[in-house]
């Protein structure tokens, strides 16, 4: 019966070709006491595993030292037969003797062999002084909350409901639908801008899966990933609703060309939205129009592209020379992004409808020439070189999606981050629609400028992603990982140490570190659902009180004591 | 002395490297695979995050028999932990100073922020650091305590 068995994989021969593990199993066995020591051909085939669990049985043992390759040491499989032998999390440690020794050190067995007994030394001393972490869990409240009916909301909501979970639909505006309330039609297909959206909008009326709040906003968040408690403020007062994850599609605002273009000063130079709006009323009466890309956008100010102005101008333009007899389109752009088949196609139609391009360099941008009204345009065409004087009615400028007004109180409210631009920030890009808190995804335009289309599909992800959570009957903190398997551990407060000084708090990337009174002084507390274990509040603690168990500071100082005989 | 000292070292300086469960392993795991041939003089400590090195272990290495102790984490932009590693750079990157001020050296204390493919980067950093190391004096008990008794006699 020993306490501790090590495990050392040959690799069939790729590490005891060139370290000596014999001899170094003999070394363990001489020096430490409770300890036994296995040499198996793989530690990564099925019957190894299966060797493995009754090994363990048999010995008895509480802890286990596995000397093995790099990507063993991350493989479940190992894990788990090691659980089904009684092994806690924190009882196993590994070494990785084959990329981090045998096949870097090919041309020094010596120095590898000596190298690969002092790694195994390191864990068994980190072994020794390994400690498990505290777990938390709770019911996952299997309930969404998405937050904002434009097409990306829309999207998420009739995917949930269609998995038959519940969902809160709130929405601040009367009516469902977003950006496509405001425009006439939308690219490629031309079609009426509420087309695309139709038959969730229909969903959203008929199934009782969907609860649709309309003029309302949220004012109060708690809880954590599995368990949010929310508040919403209606047209009919306050309510608390509580959903296990949260969708946020709040969407982006327009810019105002204020200062650009002479806008504000002469009234027919005007934007897109506007030009929109003219639309649904009916065709306009100029005739000719010169677009403006990049109104804004591309700038050191806002160093983006917005990716819909493009398209949106194509589609514009071509409906003037469609739609207003004698009607012209020039549009005036430093690029035209239209990336994919579809809107090449759009673009290459556009020049067969007579639509006309002039490019201008970005120092040198186009000047509107008129008194009380637009009368010409003046550019620098940059393909031939010349100046160029158009006469034209108006001014159609191209401005980018900017972050919504909202987003800065959603951001104090769920606890978000904002990129530099004021858009939702996404964490690590590994993690799509994920943001820094689980069980929070965001999908659609308040997350990076999109088009329609593309926000129903950021929806319909983000509903994916928020199933995940939403089909657990518990959610632990250890399993709210963002990678494969679970967390390695929480920080783990020693209250009777704490100095409550705060340095955590701040520090923390996840916001799951903060003060709580206690007896009259300050200790910090750790949100085990929120912590990630970095590590970030164990480096900036002044006395060592905070630890992740797993890998504290006393394995830490037994791995240097190992390190080097 | 010192001169003498450093012709008369033998063996390879001792590194200790802390390398992230991401960037930093990754890439020493693919140094591996490419079978590059890299000094076996140095032990990896892996970590889940650079931020999770405290400033404590690395003076505790340096007064364990180390010439040096390396960090290793994932690229600026590139953390899976939120940016943990830029206030773990900042960090370290004051453990420098008190390492300049104890006469120890900053120098000692080698931080590297790079990707998952960079096996050579690895193998590289490795090498120029024990190749550096090698180069100076060892450390021995009260370096700096000698530095600074200099100064006062001459005061």
């Amino acid at each position: 019966m020993a306490k501790t068995v090590v495990l050392l994989c040959r690799c069939f021969g790729e590490l005891d070709g060139i370290i000596a593990l014999d001899g170094i199993a003999d070394r363990l066995r001489a020096e430490r006491e409770d300890t036994s020591v296995y040499l198996l051909n793989s530690l990564c085939m099925e019957e190894d595993a299966h060797r493995i669990g009754a090994l363990l049985k048999q010995e008895g043992a509480r802890a286990v030292c596995a000397g093995l390759c790099a990507a063993g040491s991350k493989r479940e499989a190992l894990w788990e037969s090691l659980r089904n032998a009684g092994i806690e999390r924190s009882g196993l440690f590994t070494a990785d003797l084959r990329e981090g020794c045998a096949w870097i050190h090919q041309g020094n067995p010596p120095g590898a062999t000596e190298k690969a007994k002092d790694l195994l030394f390191m864990a068994l001393a980190a072994l020794d002084e390994k400690k498990a972490s505290a777990d938390v869990s709770a019911d996952v409240h299997p309930e969404c909350l998405v937050l904002g009916a434009g097409p990306a909301g829309l999207a998420a909501a009739v995917s949930l409901a269609g998995q038959g979970i519940p969902v809160h639909l709130v929405e601040r505006a009367a009516q469902p639908g977003g950006m496509l309330n405001l425009i006439s039609r939308t690219y490629p297909g031309d079609d009426h801008a509420k087309t695309r959206i139709e038959p969730l909008l229909r969903e959203v009326e008929t199934n009782n899966m969907i609860a649709f709040y309309p003029r309302s906003k949220v004012v109060s968040v708690r809880g954590f990933a599995g368990d949010f408690k929310i508040g919403i403020q209606g047209p009919d007062g306050t309510l608390r609703l509580r959903a296990g994850a949260v969708i946020i599609a709040t969407g982006a605002g327009v810019l105002l060309p204020r200062g650009l273009y002479r806008y504000g000063e002469l009234k027919q130079v005007i934007t897109q939205m506007e030009l929109e709006r003219q639309w649904i009323r009916g065709v306009p009466d100029d005739k000719r129009f010169a677009f403006i890309q990049c109104a804004g956008a591309r700038s050191p100010e806002r160093a983006y592209c917005s990716t819909i102005c493009c398209p949106s101008s194509l589609k514009n333009a071509m409906r003037v020379m469609e739609e207003i007899p004698g009607g012209e389109a020039t549009i005036f752009h430093r690029d035209i992004m239209t990336p994919g088949n579809l809107l090449e196609a759009y673009y290459r139609k556009s020049m067969e409808k007579g639509v006309r391009f002039i490019r201008f360099h970005e120092e040198d941008p186009p000047e509107i020439l008129g008194g009380d009204r637009v009368e010409a345009i003046r550019v620098r065409d940059a393909a031939r070189g010349k100046e160029q004087v158009l006469a034209l009615e108006k001014v159609v400028l191209s401005t980018p999606l900017v972050p919504n007004m909202d987003n800065r109180s959603l951001r104090e409210l769920f606890q978000l981050e904002l990129d530099s631009h004021g858009f939702f920030s996404e964490t690590y890009p590994l993690h799509p629609l994920e943001t820094r808190v689980d069980g929070i995804f965001i999908a659609g335009s308040a997350r990076w400028p999109v088009s329609s289309d593309k926000a129903m599909e950021q929806g319909e992800g983000a509903a994916m992603k928020a199933l995940g959570m939403l089909k657990r009957d518990r959610v632990s903190a250890l399993s709210l990982s963002r990678t494969p398997g679970e967390k390695p551990g929480h920080g783990t407060v020693e209250e009777r140490t704490c100095t409550g000084c705060g340095n955590c708090v701040s520090v923390c990337p996840f916001l799951a570190c903060s003060l709580q009174e206690r007896d009259g002084r300050f200790v910090s507390r750790v949100n085990k659902m929120r912590c990630k274990a970095c590590g970030s509040c164990v480096s900036v603690c002044p006395n060592g009180t905070m630890q992740i168990p797993e890998h504290n500071y006393r394995m830490v100082g037994a791995m240097i004591r190992r390190a080097f005989p | 002395m010192e001169e003498e000292k450093r012709k008369n070292r033998t063996e390879l300086p001792k590194i200790l490297v802390f390398a992230c469960r991401w960037c930093g392993g990754i890439g020493a795991g693919r140094a591996g695979w490419k079978r590059l041939e890299i000094p076996a003089s140095f032990r990896i400590i892996p970590v889940e995050c650079a931020a999770l090195v405290e400033p404590d272990a690395v003076f505790r290495a340096l007064s364990s028999g180390m010439d040096g102790v390396a960090v290793l984490g994932c690229h600026v932009g590139g953390c899976r932990y939120n940016e943990a590693n830029h206030a773990a750079l900042k960090r370290l990157d004051l453990v420098k100073v008190l390492l300049d001020t104890t006469g120890i050296g900053g120098e000692r204390l080698l931080l590297a922020f790079g990707t998952a493919h960079e096996d050579h980067q690895f193998a590289g950093i490795i090498r120029r650091f024990t190749d550096f190391l090698g180069k100076q004096p060892p450390l021995e008990p009260w370096t700096g305590f000698a530095k600074n008794a200099d100064l006062r006699s001459e005061g």
